[in-house]
């Protein structure tokens, strides 16, 4: 899973109309702009997943009272969008190789409860209600996910 | 995890996996849930503006009898196919109503399994009608009638303004828009408890239209209202309007429920309507009222009014203004600005460049010193132009007629400024920015600003305004600084699992306590993922429908991208121009892999787009496909007209007024239709060959229905 930044390509300016809509969406104020704190789930609205530090070295590591009232323009925005789109986003190998870190008996399977402890603790966690979200129906009456199963549904958005 | 260097190596290189492996799944999760946010707000936005397209359509349609009633002699037949709708109730003594309304001659059989009322109602009584309601029984006209009677007897008696005392060991209940939904105001009473000298509740308007239960909606409330005067406040709201209720689905209801009394009881609901209080105070702090208010509110004056003058808040109480709404008309003239005012829908970052300048222009009032007269009749039908000359309304004395009667007494202007007060209060919507601006999407009532309502709330000593007439996805949200809530009680108010319902509840703290629910078991199954599905591909379905209404207007649109008729257009013009068409604020090209089955380097064959797009098979041989396509893009025009023309609620209307119908719909849309292809259409309609029309039939032969196979 090496993580190597791509040189950033330009977007199509088709692309960017769109990307431009989809701004739009998020502006509940009417400004025509955005808060600190939507851009990361703007950016993957818009097909990217970076980690929430990555965004917020982006934007500049800004304060916590920053995110909460900062807003930003689409002519700003566009740049850091760039930024993330040369980040590596994640294939469906990359996946099920970090999944099968957890693969203890290398059967395919991972313990949906080990999962969840992960999930919680560690990298950027999550919170119980998303984690319940996330793996409805996917653990087996065992308590087993059957991992590449588990990515093909979850890329299947 | 480990101490020694060497041995934790291979460890710690695990320790890093698995932290990639928790940020990799992280970073998809919320990559996931963003974009269903997205999708979710598009599917919103879809519905919303479609809604609010309709409620424009429909001010444009009454303007437009407006500006006919007052430019047409008395003695047009046109004017007179119309005139009764504008018409004051005439029998002004109570007796005389007493007499009409009179419930006592009918009665009831022995076949009859409903509910019997007595009266004066008791909580046993009215707990009986909602236990029938539950049933899915009917309540015979009888009862009908003598309940609303009593109604109207009892609401004459209240002020316009309900005030209201919080009580620790009664915290009061308030409930937003209902419009019809029977289920989800017996999901609050099972939840909450029944209306009772111990459960004061608040029902902030809109209980009818839409849903198909408003006229048990309406029963159960009013029974309540009978038994607890004192505890249950009803505040009137936009859709408690007998011109709306027209196209919105109420007047239906009550034809189709009461064949042989359902005229009189619509008459009874009417002056009842203009009765309904037209807010509700408590503890002198918390306004709620339907709409909202405008930074004109005056809460004194609104408590001065004459309150049932105003029947239809569409109209105000003299024929002969000229302001009013016509405003409203002019905004259709302006096609040059584009869409209208991003403020509300998804601001369009990419078409509107005259907005802002747009803004600039606009005058804030949206009623009084329109010049009429020289904009409306930029291309009215001939026929039109020359009633007007024959009957000397041209346009230089429209202008001194104008001026005539504003040099009329004062009570004019106090009526107009009353009028205005009452429209606010039940159409406006809030708004983030600061200002007060007309509220062209609704066609009524104003946007207000978060400084308008600190200086009304300041100016009226209140610290909190509930409002309703928006549907919020989670039945509530505050906005203002928290100086404002909506609450909005319809669950799946745009399709199953668009939104929850919500009421609050309220102590003397005056802090709002939020109860959410939603009716219907099959939606709370379903995930997060599975309830946006549904509800997105409902709300594309609505959007297909109006592309395909559309369909001639938008080939044309497209013409002008293909001069070479290729039958090829790039993606960016294809979004461009039907934005442009449709008006409706849409993000297009977020929605385009959704709506377009495939592009090549950008671009689309949009001849084949409109084709796939045929969503229906005309259920009658008519070969004028422009004919069609006007049915359908108006079928709720259509709906209103006949059922005003139909004065008698008898459901058929003769071939002329068939024609006059025609005639009235042809002016205000402008469209070209010769009178031939009108004579041959209705006699095609005459289904039961007998020299009129069911206006049913024909509504149903041209709704759209969808044959496409679709899951």
């Amino acid at each position: 899973m090496a993580e190597v930044a791509a040189a950033p390509a330009e977007f199509a300016p088709a692309e960017i109309e769109e990307f431009k809509e989809s701004f739009g969406l998020f502006d509940r104020v009417g400004d025509s702009q955005v808060g600190y704190n939507q851009v990361a789930d703007i950016m993957r609205a818009l097909g990217m997943n970076p980690t929430n530090k990555a965004v917020v070295a982006i934007l500049g590591n800004p304060s916590a009272d920053d995110m909460a009232n900062k807003r930003v323009n689409f002519e700003a925005f566009l740049p850091m969008l760039k930024q993330v789109d040369a980040m590596p986003k994640g294939t469906y190998d990359d996946y099920v190789e970090g999944l099968r870190v957890f693969d203890k008996e290398g059967n395919g399977t991972v313990m949906g409860a080990e999962l969840r402890i992960v999930l919680s603790t560690l990298g950027e966690k999550m919170s119980e209600v998303e984690i319940d979200s996330l793996m409805t129906g996917q653990e087996d009456e065992n308590g087993s996910v059957h991992y590449e199963a588990f990515v093909k549904h979850i890329m299947s958005v | 995890m480990g101490c020694g260097l060497g041995k934790s190596e291979p460890l710690l290189k695990k320790f890093h996996k698995a932290i990639s492996a928790a940020l990799l799944i992280q970073r998809w999760y919320r990559q996931h849930v963003a974009r269903l946010e997205m999708r979710r707000r598009c599917t919103w936005n879809i519905f919303q503006s479609i809604e609010y397209a309709g409620e424009q359509d429909q001010i444009k349609l009454y303007n437009y009898f407006g500006f006919l009633m007052d430019h047409f002699t008395p003695a047009s037949s046109e004017r007179n196919l119309i005139s009764h709708i504008f018409r004051k109730n005439e029998i002004c003594l109570d007796t005389e109503w007493e007499r009409y309304f009179c419930y006592k001659s009918i009665e009831v059989t022995k076949s009859y399994t409903g509910p019997h009322l007595t009266f004066p109602m008791t909580f046993c009584g009215v707990s009986k009608l909602v236990e029938a309601f539950k049933h899915k029984e009917q309540l015979h006209a009888r009862y009908v009638l003598k309940l609303l009677g009593e109604t109207w007897r009892l609401l004459r008696t209240f002020p316009n303004i309900s005030h209201v005392i919080a009580c620790h060991t009664k915290p009061i209940t308030i409930c937003g828009d209902l419009h019809g939904h029977l289920e989800d105001l017996l999901l609050i009473f099972y939840k909450n408890g029944l209306p009772s000298s111990d459960k004061p509740y608040v029902f902030n308007g809109d209980f009818v239209d839409r849903g198909k239960n408003s006229l048990e909606i309406l029963l159960t409330l009013f029974g309540f209202l009978l038994v607890y005067p004192n505890d249950v406040h009803l505040n009137r709201g936009n859709h408690e309007d007998h011109i709306v209720n027209l196209r919105y689905g109420f007047t239906k209801e009550v034809l189709g429920k009461y064949r042989v009394h359902g005229k009189k009881i619509l008459k009874l609901l009417q002056m009842i309507f203009s009765w309904l209080p037209l807010a509700t105070v408590i503890d002198n702090k918390v306004l709620i009222v339907h709409g909202g208010i405008s930074d004109t509110t005056d809460l004194d004056k609104i408590a001065r009014v004459d309150r049932q003058k105003y029947a239809s808040a569409l109209r105000p109480p003299k024929m002969k203004v000229h302001g009013c709404m016509t405003k409203m008309n002019e905004n259709r003239e302006r096609e040059a600005c584009g869409q209208v005012e991003g403020r509300r829908r998804v601001c369009s970052l990419t078409y509107h460049s005259s907005a802002p300048d747009h803004r600039h222009d606009l005058p804030r009032r949206s009623l009084n010193n329109t010049p009429v007269c020289s904009k409306l009749d930029l291309s009215v039908d001939e026929k039109l132009n020359s009633r007007c000359r024959l009957s000397g309304f041209d346009q230089a004395r429209c202008e001194v007629k104008k001026s005539d009667s504003y040099l009329e007494s004062k009570t004019t202007e106090t009526d107009l400024d009353e009028w205005k007060q009452i429209v606010d209060m039940l159409w406006s919507d809030p708004m983030p920015q600061n200002g007060c601006i007309p509220n062209e999407v609704r066609g009524g009532g104003c946007y207000w600003g978060p400084d308008v309502t600190e200086e009304v709330l300041r100016r009226n000593n209140l610290q909190l305004l509930i409002r309703s007439h928006e549907c919020k996805q989670d039945g509530y949200e505050f906005c203002h600084n928290r100086r404002v809530i909506t609450i909005f009680s319809a669950s799946n108010y745009y399709e199953v699992g668009s939104n929850r319902g919500a009421f609050i509840r309220m102590g003397p703290d005056l802090v709002p306590h939020f109860i959410q629910y939603q009716a219907s078991t099959t939606c709370r199954e379903l995930t997060l993922r599975q309830s946006v599905g549904w509800t997105e591909r409902s709300a594309l379905q609505a959007l297909r429908e109006q592309l395909f209404v559309h369909r001639s207007d938008l080939i044309s649109a497209f013409q002008e991208f293909d001069p070479n008729n290729k039958g090829m257009i790039s993606v960016t013009h294809w979004a461009s121009t039907t934005e442009r068409v449709l008006n409706l604020g849409l993000p297009w090209r977020v929605l385009r892999p959704q709506l377009v089955s495939s592009t090549q380097h950008g671009m689309m064959d949009y001849q084949q787009w409109i084709k796939e797009l045929s969503i229906t098979e005309p259920k009658l041989e008519i070969s004028d496909n422009s004919i069609l396509d006007t049915m359908y893009k108006n079928h709720s025009n259509l709906e209103t007209i006949f059922r005003i023309i139909d004065t008698d609620h008898s459901g058929l209307i003769s071939f002329k007024e068939f024609h006059q119908t025609w005639e009235l719909l042809r002016s205000h849309l402008k469209t070209e239709i010769s009178a031939k292809a009108i004579a041959d259409l209705a006699q095609s309609i005459d289904f039961n060959k007998d020299g009129s029309i069911d206006i049913n039939e024909f509504l149903e032969a041209f709704r759209l229905v969808d044959i496409s196979a679709h899951n």
